[in-house]
């Protein structure tokens, strides 16, 4: 129990370290797969066909191939048979790097799910505001757009909150986000070695910040609600 | 319906199609680049590894958190004989050191696409190491360990008694190479110290893994203490890993030899309390 306790503020402090980098990954990921995924969408729902053929095709490679196989080819690709590293080896090149695997990944699986929405509006809706006299980009922006982000609410939450569990394997890359740092003290790191409860532990931090997310994103669902 | 097969049909013929031109160019790219490479590697000596490291001014060492051969103080900064060893490598080259933590599984790959210049990390020098790199002279030495409970310790005190064992090992490792050669029932796992999370979790009777790391790492007063050390398998010895065909080996060598001539290698490795494990140069 003493040495749990003079333990203890060590690996705290080394896990919210950890646990900011992989916050930090989630945010980028977010704030880069919301846009590019609506690109994508609108891509794959494209009349011209080649580039709806090869939109799908690349959401098809994404999302039919693993992550993990993902980031070892973004970080190591460039290198190996570029020969020319463009992401370097320090952290911050690690860091871009699994960021762009994450963006494109998950960019690829917000495309599907806005498409779904975007589709499911019901077309009396595009109509309505065809008669009104409402352009075409009035009619995304204002009708369609706006009850589509209701109907994605759900399956985006979803996909959220896989999200925060994910980015634990850009460790593959030598990315140190929480679980890094967890099993870091189990071979041994700042005096501690051997010790298997912080890597256990690090199942509270994915927990409070899912449920945190859980209930931020309950409440949007709730404010979206008028539109029924 | 006729015309739904046959777009299908079609869209998977452009799919066979642009995925074999993907392969041709990359292939063909690879080709070229590597015919520039042994080009300008015959035209002119600039196109080493040790120059390449020069006019870049940082050697950028890949490691692992492993007392005592690499770990942070309590500053953050790295320690260790190998990382005090490799500050001393590249004062005496005349450029920065930069470390750089690595998922040991991707060593190689980290190697040859150059995110790092070598790994210097306590590695045991194996055929698939030597294979794979070019490394070092040996500098430490080491033996591979077999960890189990500290209750049924004086059972297994001799080879014989290993063999109705389930054994949990390092895949890659030395460790992994012993249970092999002796016909051990071994479960792979990802790191040493998962290994012992197995034993110690009772998931597995007992692991191999390095007598260093097992000195720090089990017994009293550490996070194992029901484990502990029983016989040593076999001796092995620490090197340093450099890309396939590096001159910068044969130019560590030379550091080894200079700095073991004039003692500041052991005075190092007294620091680390390693002095009893390092190979004459």
């Amino acid at each position: 129990m003493e040495l749990f306790l003079e333990q203890f503020p060590i690996v705290i402090h080394a896990l919210n370290i950890g646990f900011l980098q992989t916050l930090k990954l989630f945010f980028v990921t977010l704030i880069g797969a919301f846009p590019l995924g609506l690109v994508i969408a609108f891509g794959s729902m494209s009349r011209f066909k080649p580039l709806s053929c090869f939109t799908k095709i690349i959401v098809w490679i994404v999302r039919g191939t693993p992550l993990m196989i993902q980031l070892l080819i973004i970080y190591y690709f460039p290198g190996l048979v570029l020969h020319n590293p463009i992401w370097g080896g320090g952290e911050t090149g690690r860091f871009f790097a699994a960021s762009v695997s994450f963006i494109l990944n998950y960019a690829c699986y917000f495309s599907e799910i806005y498409r779904g929405g975007i589709q499911g509006v019901p077309i009396g809706q595009t109509e309505a505001g065809l008669v009104l006299g409402m352009t075409k980009n009035q009619i995304f922006f204002k009708v369609t757009l706006l009850q589509m982000i209701k109907r994605i609410v759900p399956p985006m939450s979803n996909e959220i909150i896989t999200l925060v569990k994910d980015t634990s394997l850009a460790r593959i890359i030598a990315l140190q986000e929480i679980i890094w740092a967890g099993q870091a003290f189990m071979k041994g790191s700042q005096g501690i070695s051997g010790a298997i409860w912080p890597l256990f532990f690090t199942a509270v931090y994915y927990l409070i910040c899912n449920g945190i997310l859980t209930v931020l994103l309950g409440r949007l669902e709730k404010k979206l609600n008028y539109f029924r | 319906m006729k015309k739904k097969i046959a777009m299908t049909a079609a869209l998977m013929m452009t799919l066979s199609l642009i995925g074999c031109g993907n392969t041709e160019t990359a292939e063909t790219t690879e080709a070229v680049a590597s015919t520039e490479e042994t080009v300008a590697e015959e035209t002119a000596s600039e196109e080493s590894d040790l120059t390449y490291v020069l006019n870049k001014g940082t050697l950028v060492v890949g490691i692992t958190d492993f007392a005592p051969m690499d770990y942070k103080d309590e500053n953050g900064e790295w320690i260790g004989f190998d990382a005090d060893m490799a500050k001393a490598y590249a004062k005496y080259l005349g450029v920065d050191v930069e470390f750089v933590e690595i998922d040991w599984d991707n060593k190689i790959m980290e190697l040859d696409g150059k995110t790092i210049d070598c790994v210097w990390n306590g590695m045991t020098l194996t055929d698939e190491v030597t294979s794979a790199m070019e490394c070092s002279n040996a500098y430490c030495n080491n033996a591979q360990v077999v960890i189990v409970p500290t209750d049924v310790a004086d059972q297994y005190q001799d080879e014989a008694s290993l063999t109705d064992l389930s054994f949990a090992v390092e895949a890659g490792s030395a460790g992994e190479e012993q249970a092999t050669a002796l016909g051990l029932n071994y479960t792979p796992v990802k790191a040493q110290s998962d290994a012992l999370m197995e034993v110690a979790a009772g998931t597995s009777d007992a692991a191999i893994i390095d007598s260093l790391m097992a000195a720090a790492m089990v017994g009293e007063g550490t996070g194992y203490a029901d484990l502990t050390y029983t016989i040593g398998l076999n001796k092995e010895e620490y090197g340093v890993g450099f890309r396939k065909g590096s001159d910068l080996a044969a130019s560590l060598n030379n550091f080894f030899a200079e700095s073991y001539a004039d003692g500041s290698m052991m005075t190092c490795a007294e620091t680390y309390g390693v002095q009893a494990a390092i190979v004459e140069q």
